[in-house]
């Protein structure tokens, strides 16, 4: 396919994306068109680049319809207005206007956040097991002794040095998620990292944030944050659809006490 | 005689569960989620929360529901149970009040033409659109602050393509529907009231 031809291709697939996008209207697309450049380029299809070019003008033609479809039904609910008629009205108001209409249409939340007795007992409880300042940064008795050597062997067997690196130790951790959701599967976040003990449900916790940075797995998270899910990768990659954030996870000990509840 | 005065005692205590439920902030989001609700309030929870909405009423407070989908018009039990139900104040308020509780009068004014032109453009319309729509009548600098104040607070969302739509707080919060009428019935009213002495002079 010539580059002038492929360029008109693109020309359709950005206008998808426009429509997309919002800033085009769905129906200002000549879809007979569109499909009529599609058509005419088919048949010179040879390379695996034409085709995806192909397959991403018909994709973008479907969603183009698929908005269609969406405004049609937007028209046909009681919330639809003329956007020309809202827009020469917002155009005609002034800000005092516009702020009286939202204030009538505004019934804003009433939440509050609470010190109750029981949380106030609760940090009692916590203040009288914290450990004086004092004694927590009380400064280390060194003492200068004669430096020797060891080997690694030495050293492991101290507790120095893990027994594997931690590089094995991230794979035997992504095998292990294998194991018990299969690949590809996923599993809550909480019944992934939690285990008998806290610390173990800890060092877990420290170890899936490192299988997600370096694509062993995902995390999923929905939008109030409630529900974390990790996503075993066949192949160790980072999600590339993804758009890069941090999902902070607080792994409490009362959650812990609770999740062992069940 | 009892075994009733024992029940009412039980809807009372349900009732105030409610209140500590829906009043006080559990998450990271206000609101509370309608699984939640009959976890704590029990089978009945649909009931229990009538009934609050009702004692709720002198208090100009209501029980508000927000589906995950809004465009569901009658959720089945599982849809209700994934809803988010809030307390919000059952009437509107005046710019008095709103500027006691923070509010600039050009911020409502702002969120208010956001909201009617993301509403107009079916729910999702690009941020640059928005901020020139804003720019008509507010300083540059002023529109994407405030753009950024509303998304902070959860009345608006931007994904990664730089597109606004309506977030969490805007479906909690505002009257989506009396919001249009109002702005496209602006100055009807007035109108006709400015015809109706021409039409009297006339007869």
């Amino acid at each position: 396919m010539s580059g002038r031809k492929r360029d008109e291709l693109e020309g359709v697939i950005s206008l998808c994306r426009s429509v997309q996008a919002g800033s085009v209207e769905p129906f200002a697309v000549d879809i007979d068109y569109m499909l009529e450049v599609i058509r005419r380029y088919y048949p010179e299809t040879t390379s695996l680049k034409d085709f995806c070019t192909d397959a991403a003008a018909i994709r973008g033609l479907s969603e183009v319809l698929q908005g269609q479809n969406a405004w049609i039904q937007h028209q046909s609910t009681t919330l639809y207005k003329d956007p020309f008629l809202l827009h020469q009205q917002i155009q005609r108001m002034d800000i005092s206007a516009m702020a009286d209409s939202f204030l009538r249409s505004w019934h804003p939340m009433v939440q509050m956040e609470q010190l109750s007795a029981k949380t106030l007992a609760g940090s009692l409880g916590y203040w009288t097991d914290l450990i004086p300042i004092a004694e927590r940064w009380k400064e280390s008795n060194l003492q200068l002794v004669d430096a020797g050597t060891a080997t690694l062997e030495e050293a492991r067997a101290l507790g120095y040095l893990p027994e594997e690196g931690f590089a094995d130790i991230l794979e035997s951790f992504w095998k292990n998620l294998e194991g018990r959701v299969g690949e590809g599967g996923r599993i809550s976040y909480w019944d992934w990292i939690g285990a008998d003990t806290y610390e173990e449900t800890v060092k877990r916790s420290y170890l899936t944030v490192f299988i997600v940075s370096y694509g062993y797995a995902n995390i999923e998270s929905d939008r109030f944050g409630e529900k974390i899910e990790i996503i075993h990768n066949a192949e160790p990659r980072p999600d590339p659809g993804q758009a890069k954030i941090s999902i902070p996870t607080l792994v409490d000990y009362e959650e812990w006490k609770n999740w062992r509840k069940g | 005689m009892a075994k009733r005065v024992r029940s009412e005692a039980g809807y009372a205590r349900k009732i105030k569960d409610a209140v500590h439920l829906l009043f006080f902030q559990h998450h990271r989001l206000p609101g509370v989620r309608g699984w939640e609700l009959r976890q704590e309030l029990g089978p009945d929870w649909q009931n229990v929360l009538e009934v609050l909405d009702k004692q709720l009423q002198p208090l100009d407070l209501q029980v508000t529901r927000v589906l995950d989908d809004p465009n569901i018009m009658d959720p089945d039990q599982t849809q209700l149970a994934d809803a988010r139900y809030y307390i919000t104040m059952r009437g509107g308020i005046d710019q008095k009040a709103a500027k006691t509780i923070g509010w600039r009068v050009d911020d409502i004014a702002g969120l208010a033409v956001a909201i009617a032109y993301i509403i107009s453009k079916q729910g999702k319309a690009p941020r640059t659109e928005v901020e020139r729509l804003l720019q008509e009548k507010l300083p540059g600098w002023r529109v994407k602050m405030s753009i950024d104040r509303y998304i902070q607070q959860g009345y608006l969302g931007e994904d990664e393509k730089g597109v606004l739509y309506m977030d969490w707080r805007s479906r909690a919060e505002v009257d989506q529907k009396q919001l249009v009428n109002l702005i496209v019935g602006f100055g009807k009213k007035a109108d006709a009231e400015a015809l109706k002495p021409e039409a009297d002079e006339e007869d």
